[in-house]
């Protein structure tokens, strides 16, 4: 059935500025399947957000036509049963915060959803755990730490049980013992409940979940690749200034030497372990 | 600066917090009514009483109204003066061409009074119900509207969401002062002059930044399937208790017995 | 060397005597001497950013002191003029642009500093340089329409402009790409070797800075648990483990290494020297060399 999954075709997004019409993006074709892991990368203002804001319709495409389950976005009766399958946590979480109480935050929108109070309730605890913030259940958004912000935005999208998660950079202010917590958690729901991950970062190690990186390059798909591919073309990532992670440094560096490393080699010690084991 | 905003909601478990956001808007409207219809001393001392008992239960620390008071303090004595010296009657004393009345005195107490009951009762209203909580509740009671065909969900969309806005107009005012000030603004300067400039400064980036929130809070709400029209859900969650029932009772004999006395 | 910053028995409460009353620091005692680089971590909610604020001169403590540049922060009449010296970059660039154009947002702090329209110019469009950004396609632009890195580089430009003696920046590289990263590095190398400029990072990635750092301070729930030389926290594994602090890449190679009771032949100082030992390790097992 072609009815699941997300595509993209030929998309394109223009801003209107006061004196000239900026390309965003350009000449988008994607095809997301349903259970998919995508990591996106990419420079400052290639692009990443916009994409986003563009799956669940918070944007209109200026060209082409984006399809959630079969479901075009631009058509209003159905945007609500989009937004529904797909959440979206932003970039910012101050902007994304909506009531002076996390619980109530959280709650917002399996509310919205239409949950009975019991089943709300149980969201609620069930995400603060994720996010490890069960102690400011009752304490104000506004009033916490710019990473405890990030967690709540976080847990009030996961509360909705979206099928697919659209993360912007949400790990950019977590310290690294939650950021890790925060993956491990994200890789648990795509394997085990086929949650979609569609998962924006600058730091390439977020990404190594994925089954599939999208490098974007002013507006346009650049690269696409499972990691491993993406991260082995040094030349053409570096060209536009990206870096992969020291890992994959390493095991480019070792493989030119004619020394080939496994797939499921996902950490430094463990790759060091590997070398010495020879 | 570092203490709880004016009017910003405070989360907590008392009596006041706990009861229904029907009840409280009631008694708001009955204390309001009770308020307009009378001018008995007594009788709006009485509700000043039963709203600082509403705070004593609150928990929210007197001290934040009281600061929050301090600051319409130019308002109430602006409204007490004028009373004082433009009613006319029995002169007391004389405060240059104009004397001040006795009569004058008691008008002038009596509106101070009827205007802090009516700050303070809408404070509470505000610091112990979520505004999720207060729209569902307005949009309850004006639900029967309905039947006779005045569309109130247009009108309870607004109120709303400019109760949830609120809070972020607050808040969007504090961090631009910050920002500003971090950067070299005095906002507590000796010098009144400066601080009335600073103030102003404030004005034109909270206005256009204040749409822009506004518009992020439109989006990050859309986002999560929220929609303009009554949640059935959250209306049908509200329940009355027992408490409540006893506290609009309550009120309506003391609005009552107000109108009798008159 | 002279201590340009010097914080003594710091505790700081929010909202005291409310129901959301939370003990932000507590017994903090931390010194820092001019020229040098100090670097914060800690778990989200520890207390950096308030930290960060009080230096700023934005809050003051509630219990104990901070010093900064000779200036006392308790005392009001002095609190005043500390922005000229100590500058704050905020952790969300949404925290502190508010203007409506980039130009002006920069311009904000110089035009305070009461310099001249030229000068200020001079100021903002170097500020903007050193960030990456292009002036004249962007100056007339409203921050609100650029992504996310770009208003963080707007931001930072905005305090760079003030060149402030005590530059404090939370969390600068969120956000950031690679290239947006390196030229903060570079910025803040460029202080550095100018000996009288001091700066403070917030970071939740030891990777960043462990370079560049000559002091290290961890906060875990508003208690200061370490504060000294880097050599001396690469030794404190437990404290590496427990907040699980990355390395950098080349130094867990080292460390990796180290572990199996591999002794590198010469130190290893990037991540190129460690793919080169990895590979005389693996040439080595089987003879070549
Ligand atoms: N509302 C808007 N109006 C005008 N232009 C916009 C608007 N939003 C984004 N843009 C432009 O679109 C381009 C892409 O921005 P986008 O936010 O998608 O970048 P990004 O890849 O998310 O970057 P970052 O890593 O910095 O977050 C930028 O050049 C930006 O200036
Ligand atoms: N304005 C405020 N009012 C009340 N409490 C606050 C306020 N700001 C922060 N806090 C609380 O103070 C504590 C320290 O916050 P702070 O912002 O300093 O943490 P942080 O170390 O910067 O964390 P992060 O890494 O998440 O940014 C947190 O528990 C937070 O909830
Ligand atoms: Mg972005
Ligand atoms: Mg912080």
């Amino acid at each position: 059935m072609n009815g699941h999954g997300i595509q993209l075709i030929n998309v394109g997004k223009e801003f209107k500025n006061p004196d000239s019409y900026k390309a965003a993006l350009t000449n988008i074709n994607l095809t997301i399947h349903e259970g998919e892991y995508i990591g996106i990368l990419g420079l400052n203002q290639s692009g990443k957000s916009t994409l986003a804001r563009l799956l669940n319709g918070l944007l209109k495409p200026s060209l082409g036509r984006i399809l959630v389950n079969g479901m075009d976005v631009d058509s209003s009766e159905q945007i609500r049963e989009i937004r529904q399958l797909l959440g979206i946590v932003f970039q910012n979480p101050d902007n994304q915060l909506i009531c002076p109480v996390v619980e109530e935050e959280i709650a917002f929108g399996p509310e919205n959803l239409g949950l009975s109070p019991s089943e709300v309730n149980k969201r609620v605890s069930w995400a603060l755990e994720i996010v490890g913030m069960q102690d400011m259940r009752y304490h104000a958004p506004h009033l916490l730490s710019g990473g405890q912000k990030q967690k709540v935005a976080l847990a009030s999208v996961l509360a909705m049980e979206p099928s697919y998660l659209v993360l912007d950079e949400p790990t950019s202010m977590l310290d690294p013992v939650s950021r890790w917590e925060i993956l491990e958690h994200l890789r648990k729901i795509n394997k085990e409940n086929h949650i979609t991950i569609i998962l924006i970062s600058h730091n390439p190690e977020d990404l190594l979940d994925a089954n599939r990186l999208i490098v974007l390059h002013e507006g346009f798909i650049y690269m696409q690749g499972t990691p491993r591919e993406v991260y082995a073309d040094m030349e053409k990532l570096t060209a536009i200034g990206l870096k992969p992670p020291g890992l994959y440094q390493l095991i480019q560096q070792l493989e030119e030497e004619g020394y080939g490393i496994d797939d499921n080699t996902s950490t430094i010690p463990q790759l060091v372990e590997k070398i010495c084991q020879k | 600066m570092n203490e709880i905003k004016l009017g910003q909601y405070v989360h907590g478990n008392s009596l006041i917090h706990l009861l229904d956001p029907r009840t409280k808007i009631i008694c708001c409207i009955l204390a309001v009514i009770g308020i307009l219809s009378n001018h008995n001393f007594w009788y709006l001392l009485f509700l000043l009483g039963l709203i600082l008992t509403g705070i004593k239960c609150s928990g929210i620390p007197f001290s934040s109204f009281w600061r929050s008071m301090r600051g319409i303090r130019y308002l109430l004595l602006i409204t007490f003066l004028f009373q004082a010296v433009l009613t006319q009657g029995e002169a007391v004393f004389q405060l240059g061409a104009l004397s001040v009345t006795q009569e004058g005195l008691m008008i002038g107490l009596i509106n101070l009074l009827r205007l802090v009951i009516l700050f303070l009762g809408s404070i509470i209203l505000l610091m112990t119900t979520t505004p999720m909580k207060l729209s569902a509740g307005l949009e309850f009671l004006l639900l029967p509207l309905n039947k006779i065909k005045i569309p109130v969900q247009y009108f309870t969309t607004i109120i709303s969401i400019s109760f949830r806005f609120i809070p972020t107009l607050v808040e969007e005012s504090i961090t631009i002062k910050d920002a500003q000030r971090s950067r070299g603004a005095h906002f507590d300067s000796p010098k009144i002059l400066t601080n009335l400039k600073s103030y102003l400064a404030i004005l034109i980036p909270l206005l256009a930044s204040s749409l822009l929130r506004a518009e992020d809070l439109a989006e990050a709400m859309d986002s999560r399937c929220y929609t303009g029209n009554p949640n059935q859900y959250r209306m049908r969650n509200l329940k009355y208790k027992a408490v409540d029932i006893y506290l609009i009772i309550f009120m309506a004999v003391a609005l009552l017995v107000g109108l009798v006395i008159t | 060397m002279s201590k340009i910053i010097d914080i003594k028995d710091l505790s700081y409460v929010y909202l005291p005597g409310s129901p959301y009353e939370q003990q932000a620091l507590k017994n903090i005692n931390i010194s820092l001497n001019q020229g040098e680089l100090l670097g914060l971590f800690g778990g989200n909610g520890s207390g950096k950013s308030t930290l960060a604020k009080l230096l700023n001169g934005l809050i003051y403590p509630t219990g104990g002191q901070v010093t900064v540049c000779g200036i006392d922060t308790n005392i009001k009449e002095l609190r005043h003029d500390l922005w000229k010296k100590v500058g704050l970059v905020f952790q969300y660039p949404e925290q502190q642009i508010f203007e409506s154009n980039v130009y002006d947002e920069v311009a904000y702090g110089p035009r305070n500093l009461g310099l001249s329209e030229s000068e200020v110019k001079t100021r903002v469009f170097e500020a903007l340089d050193r960030v990456g950004i292009f002036p004249d396609s962007m100056v007339n632009l409203s921050p609100v329409k650029l992504s996310g890195g770009v208003r963080r580089r707007i931001a930072i430009a905005g305090i760079l402009a003030l060149e402030p003696e005590v530059l404090v920046l939370d969390e600068p590289m969120a956000g950031l790409d690679p290239l947006g990263q390196n030229l903060m590095l570079e910025i803040i190398k460029a202080r550095q070797e100018k000996k009288t400029q001091t700066t403070i990072i917030i970071s939740h990635n030891l990777k960043d800075i462990l370079a560049l750092a000559d002091k290290i301070a961890i906060l875990e729930r508003g208690a200061l648990v370490f504060h000294g030389e880097v050599q001396e926290l690469l030794s404190k594994i437990d404290i590496l483990s427990q907040f699980r602090l990355e390395l950098p890449d080349y130094l867990q190679v080292a460390y990796a290494l180290n572990a199996r009771g591999i002794k590198p032949n010469n130190d290893i100082k990037n991540i190129n020297e460690a793919g080169l030992e990895l590979i005389r390790i693996i040439s080595g097992g089987k003879g070549k060399l």
